[in-house]
């Protein structure tokens, strides 16, 4: 209920047709807007136990946008060279205002986006929300899984510290190990032989051009999608309720946008939060002729694959028998995976008749249950131990006398 | 003129092959523009160490041992083994960290992976799947005794 308003001076015949509708009118027309709101006013949104996975992609969304506002913030402080690169960054922290609010929440959001992200590919597949005809919108979704992904690789060396520097040394490294064109991709990635300036344009331009621009069309694609197949509306639903039309839902304007809303407003006081608590270390400025430092990480979404490249020997199936070096084994398998995650809707041959995927299910508890242990293992592993003060004699450590 | 090559069909490949023409000029700098350029780093076979005989004995003492240095490029790994330098090319063999010596254990070893190596840049444990290279180092008389500076060198 509004307070009481004072008499509208409006003459009678404005009034009639009222000037908010005149200047709404004026942008409906040249804008054609009334596709728009039509299609806001179409889109709905299926009431079901699951639903609280339909706000991961509007949260992904919500934090896509803060990292475009902050993202262009700091790229007004920061310079992409090995020689001020760091000092930026730290005069971003230190001199700038609310610098460090900004950096913080950047790399935070970034943190939280790939976690929402893992979560919206793993509930679409749950759902079985890929089924035709919304193949396209998987694709899309997964080609932007990738596209975050090398978003935070690439970000991750910008700030150019000690740990930023080997982890793209052993990132890129990595890329090596692809047969026939590994050497290739590295120099591409790298801009060189090794880790330099080269790389830092490179990745700097990877990481506020070429993605961004990426990204966005990807998302356009993968809106437009969404708003062209409409919601997916779960199998079990469409059996209960007979059609997917006559299955519960709320109308998204402006039902489950408030929703969505709340959501968004919990993340913001989830990132201000952890920005103000936990604000990103900066770490020492990059050495490339140094030793590495221990405790060498990449960022926690890529701990799964970087255990599993520690914990293959060098060459398979042994020492004896060098059929395949281990690196080479594994960027084979996590390609393989990537492969039939992106082909998951071709492969679900029953999906349109709702027919159980047993395989598919086995293959991806199997996998999501490798990621999970993983990555513990990864962070409950400890640094390796101080050696002993005094080197053991000779005779003790090689007792048989083999060399 | 024939009805399985008419006109149309004709002025189709023409503007197509046209247009190939040109995305292939255009796309042809671009390719060659983001090939790495040549190598700025000196390529040098032989450099004298930035330490002297008698600091790497002070490291020896102190046990703080001096980082790696550029040698042509790469980091280049100097310790001292009975008494004697030895020289290694500092990237590991795994995924191309930097390694470390590590004087306790009488051991040479990579932070990213836990790859070791002995002395003689042998790879004796964790992931690397080849021995470091190993480079030549050697005492260069003059100057004062137990002072004298080392040459590292390599094979080209």
């Amino acid at each position: 209920m509004s307070p009481a308003k004072p008499e509208n001076p409006i003459p009678d015949e404005l009034k009639a047709q009222g000037w908010k509708e005149a200047v709404k009118a004026f942008f409906f027309e040249r804008l054609g807007l009334d596709s728009a709101a039509a299609l806001a006013a179409h889109k709905r949104v299926p009431i079901h136990s699951r639903e609280l996975f339909y706000f991961l992609g509007g949260m992904a969304l919500f934090l896509f946008g803060i990292q475009v506002v902050t993202g262009i913030l700091l790229s007004l402080y920061y310079k992409p060279s090995p020689d001020q690169a760091f000092e930026s960054v730290r005069s971003i922290v230190t001199e700038v205002d609310f610098g460090w609010l900004f950096r913080s929440i950047h790399s935070w959001s970034a943190n939280l986006l790939i976690g929402v992200l893992f979560l919206h590919i793993l509930t679409t597949y749950i759902m079985r929300a890929y089924r035709g005809p919304r193949e396209f919108t998987w694709w899309t979704g997964v080609a932007l899984l990738g596209v975050f992904m090398t978003f935070g690789f690439s970000g991750y060396l910008l700030p150019w510290n000690q740990l930023a520097y080997f982890a793209t040394s052993v990132g890129t490294a990595i890329a090596e190990n692809v047969p026939v064109i590994g050497k290739y991709l590295l120099l591409m990635a790298r801009g060189g032989e090794n880790v330099t300036g080269d790389t830092l344009a490179r990745f700097y331009a990877l990481h506020v051009v070429i993605l961004p621009l990426t990204a966005l069309a990807l998302v356009g694609v993968h809106l437009y999608l969404v708003q062209k197949h409409e919601i997916s509306v779960p199998q079990d639903m469409i059996k209960k309720y007979g059609s997917a039309k006559k299955a519960p839902s709320m109308p998204f304007v402006p039902h489950f946008l408030f929703r969505d809303m709340v959501g968004w407003y919990l993340a913001l006081g989830i990132l201000a939060a952890l920005a103000a608590l936990s604000p990103t270390d900066l770490g020492q400025k990059a050495d490339p002729f140094g030793s590495a430092p221990p405790n060498i990480k990449p960022e926690w979404y890529f701990l799964f694959m970087f255990q599993a490249l520690k914990d293959l020997p060098a060459y398979l199936p042994s020492e004896n028998h060098k059929w395949i070096e281990g690196e080479t084994l594994g960027i084979l398998f996590f390609g393989f995976v990537g492969l039939i995650v992106a082909m998951v809707p071709l492969l679900d041959r029953g999906a349109a008749s709702g027919r159980p995927r047993r395989v598919l299910n086995f293959f991806a508890a199997v996998f999501v249950a490798f990621i999970i242990f993983m990555t513990a293992r990864s962070l409950m592993m400890k640094p390796p131990q101080n050696p002993p003060a005094q080197a053991p004699p000779a005779a003790a450590a090689n007792p048989e006398g083999t060399s | 003129m024939s009805d399985s090559f008419p006109r149309r069909t004709w002025l189709a490949r023409f503007l197509g092959g046209g247009i190939a023409a040109t995305l292939a000029a255009l796309f042809y700098p671009v390719a060659r523009f983001l090939r790495p350029r040549a190598a700025t780093s000196s390529g040098a076979l032989e450099v004298v160490a930035p330490y002297r005989m008698n600091e790497l004995k002070q490291a020896e003492k102190t046990g703080v041992w001096p980082p790696p240095f550029n040698f042509g490029g790469k980091p280049c790994l100097l310790i001292l083994v009975d008494g004697e330098p030895r020289a290694f090319n500092a990237v590991c063999t795994h995924l191309q960290c930097t390694v470390e010596y590590r004087a306790a254990s009488q051991d040479i070893f990579c932070n990213c992976h836990n790859g070791v190596y002995d002395l003689n840049g042998r790879n004796v444990a964790g992931p690397p799947p080849r021995p470091l290279e190993v480079y030549q180092a050697v005492k260069k008389g003059g100057g004062k005794p137990g002072e004298e500076e080392i040459i590292v060198s390599r094979k080209a």
